[in-house]
């Protein structure tokens, strides 16, 4: 099945992993009209998506200690396709994600939740793989506004981290900061609820 | 364990200081309250043990001062006076213990162990009900997940975590947790209980709060219910 003609690590995949792509972001749209019309108010804060780079790919290959294949790319390593969905509420991700696993030819074949159990320094997310038509991968992120805040704040710092003498108490204090921000997460959330409660009585 | 002690009778100091430093104590003695009173200022201590007749300043007004000055270390009083009225100004003062001379070596030391006790067990407690934690010093309420709450939300849990089983009147609330908040009310409660209940969810604790907005709270296991 390897057809090397572009020598590229997706062989000639490449516009039906686009198409898929595209479908995704067509149903994640759908699903936010819905939640939209429902609720009174968008739950989807952004969504971003991408085809992993030629050069990501490889690595990825090479650390996972996989041969560098078209079969590896597309089936083995899961995250060919990206899809990140940043939601208001901590509640709109879990509607977010039944709603996903309603869709015709979509399966969810592994979850993590990173949101029940964060990661060890601090991480909030809930982790999605997707398989379209019994065929192609794609992995789906979704989390709140502040789970991403804090993703991305200490994304830019994870460099200058590791040169610091601190990197102890800086992971701490890191780990303090997604503590504080998911519980604020929280009380947000009750605050919305309180107010859809009011409306509704 | 750093303690400071002032006695003005020289005896008794050398006294007491050998047989503290004996215990392992790091002691600072001093013979006047006035010297007691800029050490104390100078230097942090886990005790300070006060006579109260002494020259320069005696020590209920080193006691005092230290109050004024937000200084809470404990504080154990020593006196020949045996009067209760002023047992009842040392401790109204602020002192947190009174021993009469002459006195039992065992009792003093004794006294000297609970008032750190007393000290430790307030600064670094970790709360638990269950498989829930609540630490003091950090503000965290964890149990498989963790997060940080806010110091109304932690006074709250603490207090129900202290007191569960037993339901808390909104009252009783509204006058120990909001007592410098005149307007807090009981809608002020239930967005704070609701806050907490949300957040026992979120770490996957087992424990839930009982109550219906303006009536009594109570903490309880999921199970036992």
């Amino acid at each position: 099945m390897i057809n090397n003609s572009d020598n590229s690590i997706y062989g000639p995949y490449l516009p039906e992993l686009e198409q898929v792509r595209t479908r995704l972001m067509d149903e994640i749209e759908r699903i936010r009209t819905d939640l939209s019309d429902r609720l009174g108010m968008d739950p989807v804060e952004h969504c971003l998506s991408r085809i992993k780079t030629e050069e990501s790919m490889r690595e990825k290959c090479r650390r996972k200690g996989l041969p560098e294949t078209v079969d590896s790319a597309l089936f083995r390593i899961h995250d060919a396709i990206g899809i990140r969905v940043v939601a208001a509420f901590v509640s709109d991700v879990y509607r977010i994600r039944d709603l996903l696993s309603q869709v015709n030819g979509l399966r969810i074949t592994e979850e993590k939740d990173y949101i029940r159990h964060a990661k060890p320094n601090g991480y909030r997310s809930l982790h999605l793989i997707l398989l379209c038509d019994e065929k192609w991968y794609a992995e789906v992120q979704l989390r709140t506004i502040s789970m991403d805040t804090w993703a991305a704040l200490e994304h830019h710092m994870r460099y200058k981290k590791k040169i610091s003498r601190n990197l102890p108490l800086i992971e701490a204090e890191l780990k303090r900061c997604a503590d504080e921000l998911a519980s604020t997460d929280l009380s947000m959330q009750t605050i919305r609820d309180m107010i859809l409660e009011e409306e509704t009585i | 364990m750093k303690l400071l002690l002032a006695e003005d009778t020289a005896d008794l100091n050398r006294a007491l200081t050998a047989i503290l430093t004996h215990e392992g104590y790091d002691v600072t003695p001093c013979l006047d309250g006035a010297q007691a009173y800029s050490h104390i200022l100078e230097d942090s201590y886990d005790a300070v043990i006060l006579d109260i007749m002494m020259p320069k300043k005696d020590g209920m007004e080193v006691l005092r001062d230290m109050r004024s000055m937000h200084i809470l270390t404990p504080v154990l009083m020593l006196t020949a006076k045996s009067e209760v009225d002023d047992r009842v100004a040392g401790l109204d003062a602020g002192a947190d213990d009174y021993l009469t001379k002459p006195f039992a070596m065992k009792e003093f030391l004794a006294r000297v162990r609970s008032l750190i006790r007393r000290r430790t067990n307030y600064g670094s407690s970790i709360l638990t009900f269950g498989t829930l934690r609540l630490s003091a010093d950090t503000f965290e309420l964890a149990c498989e997940n963790s997060v940080r709450l806010s110091t109304r939300e932690f006074e709250l849990m603490q207090e129900l975590i202290l007191s569960a089983g037993r339901p808390l009147e909104s009252k009783w609330l509204l006058d120990h947790i909001w007592a410098s908040e005149p307007d807090a009310d009981d809608e002020t409660i239930w967005f704070y209980i609701s806050y907490l209940r949300r957040k026992l969810t979120a770490v996957v604790s087992t424990a839930c709060i009982e109550g219906e907005k303006g009536g009594s709270f109570t903490l309880k296991e999921r199970s036992a219910l």
